[in-house]
């Protein structure tokens, strides 16, 4: 496994590890109701789980083993280093800044607060397209052993 | 990786790049109001990505890499009777599985909207039958790969 891919799969370990602590927290301050800030972090919860581990995961995984360039096509196999490694840094800036922002924009709502919104929004969007760009050339068949 | 699959992953990273548009488009919604229907793709978002990109995704990588089905010989011949592709399952149900799973999530992620802006009953109904696409879809899936989750290597 290259390095970009590890370091995609185990940031979505990460999260998924993040994601179910903080999951256990959120029941048990339905019992405890120990934070004001658990019963916002709901909807960021979620995104660290289907963003941060799920696709996360997939991208990592889909980089490291769908059918690679032939030479000729590309000198680097995989496609652009430079490309995966921003697809990886936009992916998770975005998602660590909704997760960071999105309870206190809750609590209350401030255009400051809602400006990093919208650039976590921005930042998410731009490493999904920038992943289509990385892996379409790839979707291909394998060509036949010699 | 076979045709199908490359169907099914082109498709998932076309999904993967609308549903975070969408996604983006309502958080920039909180900042700078876009109109009423900027906070009604919710759920085209959810369904673009849960379905549109990480299951079908997984629906595609599954069939180009699970283990192939037995090969099977006949009776009267020597010849294996599957072969190829074929060893996959059913290209055809596959092809469903694929019409019916894109209709599903197209059906929903357009007609649910519309239907919340218009209140036309139609559009309701057409969002409604995107859940019978997905079901056929699953069942389809399914029985097509049910064969295929078994150990490497016998037959």
């Amino acid at each position: 496994m290259p390095p970009i891919a590890r370091t995609y799969v185990k940031a979505a370990f990460l999260y998924f590890v993040a994601a179910f602590v903080i999951a256990a927290l959120m029941m048990l301050d339905r019992w405890l109701d120990f934070s004001r800030w658990l019963k916002l972090v709901y909807l960021s919860q979620l995104h660290l789980l289907l963003v941060g581990w799920l696709t996360q995961l997939a991208i990592g995984v889909a980089y490291w083993i769908f059918p690679r360039f032939l030479e000729e096509q590309d000198p680097q196999p995989r496609g652009s280093d430079a490309l995966a490694w921003g697809v990886l840094i936009c992916l998770n800036l975005g998602l660590l800044l909704r997760f960071l922002v999105e309870p206190f924009y809750l609590m209350g709502p401030q255009s400051w607060l809602a400006v990093l919104m919208t650039l976590s929004g921005v930042l998410q969007a731009l490493a999904a397209l920038g992943f289509g760009l990385l892996i379409w050339g790839r979707i291909r068949p394998m060509e036949a052993k010699k | 990786m076979p045709d199908t699959s490359r169907a099914f992953v082109k498709a998932s990273v076309v999904y993967l790049c609308l549903g975070a548009i969408l996604g983006a488009l309502m958080l920039i919604n909180r900042w700078i109001p876009l109109g009423q229907v900027a906070g009604l793709v919710r759920v085209s978002h959810v369904e673009m990505l849960v379905v549109g990109w990480l299951t079908q995704l997984i629906l595609g990588v599954a069939w180009w890499l699970f283990p192939p089905l037995k090969l099977g010989l006949r009776g009267d011949a020597p010849q294996s009777v599957r072969r190829g592709q074929a060893q996959r399952g059913s290209e055809p149900l596959f092809w469903a599985t694929f019409l019916c799973l894109n209709a599903g999530v197209l059906l929903r992620a357009i007609f649910d909207p519309l239907y919340s802006l218009t209140r036309i009953g139609p559009f309701s109904v057409l969002s409604g039958v995107s859940g019978l696409f997905l079901f056929a879809a699953a069942l389809a899936f399914v029985a097509n790969m049910w064969g295929r989750v078994r150990e490497l290597g016998r037959g």
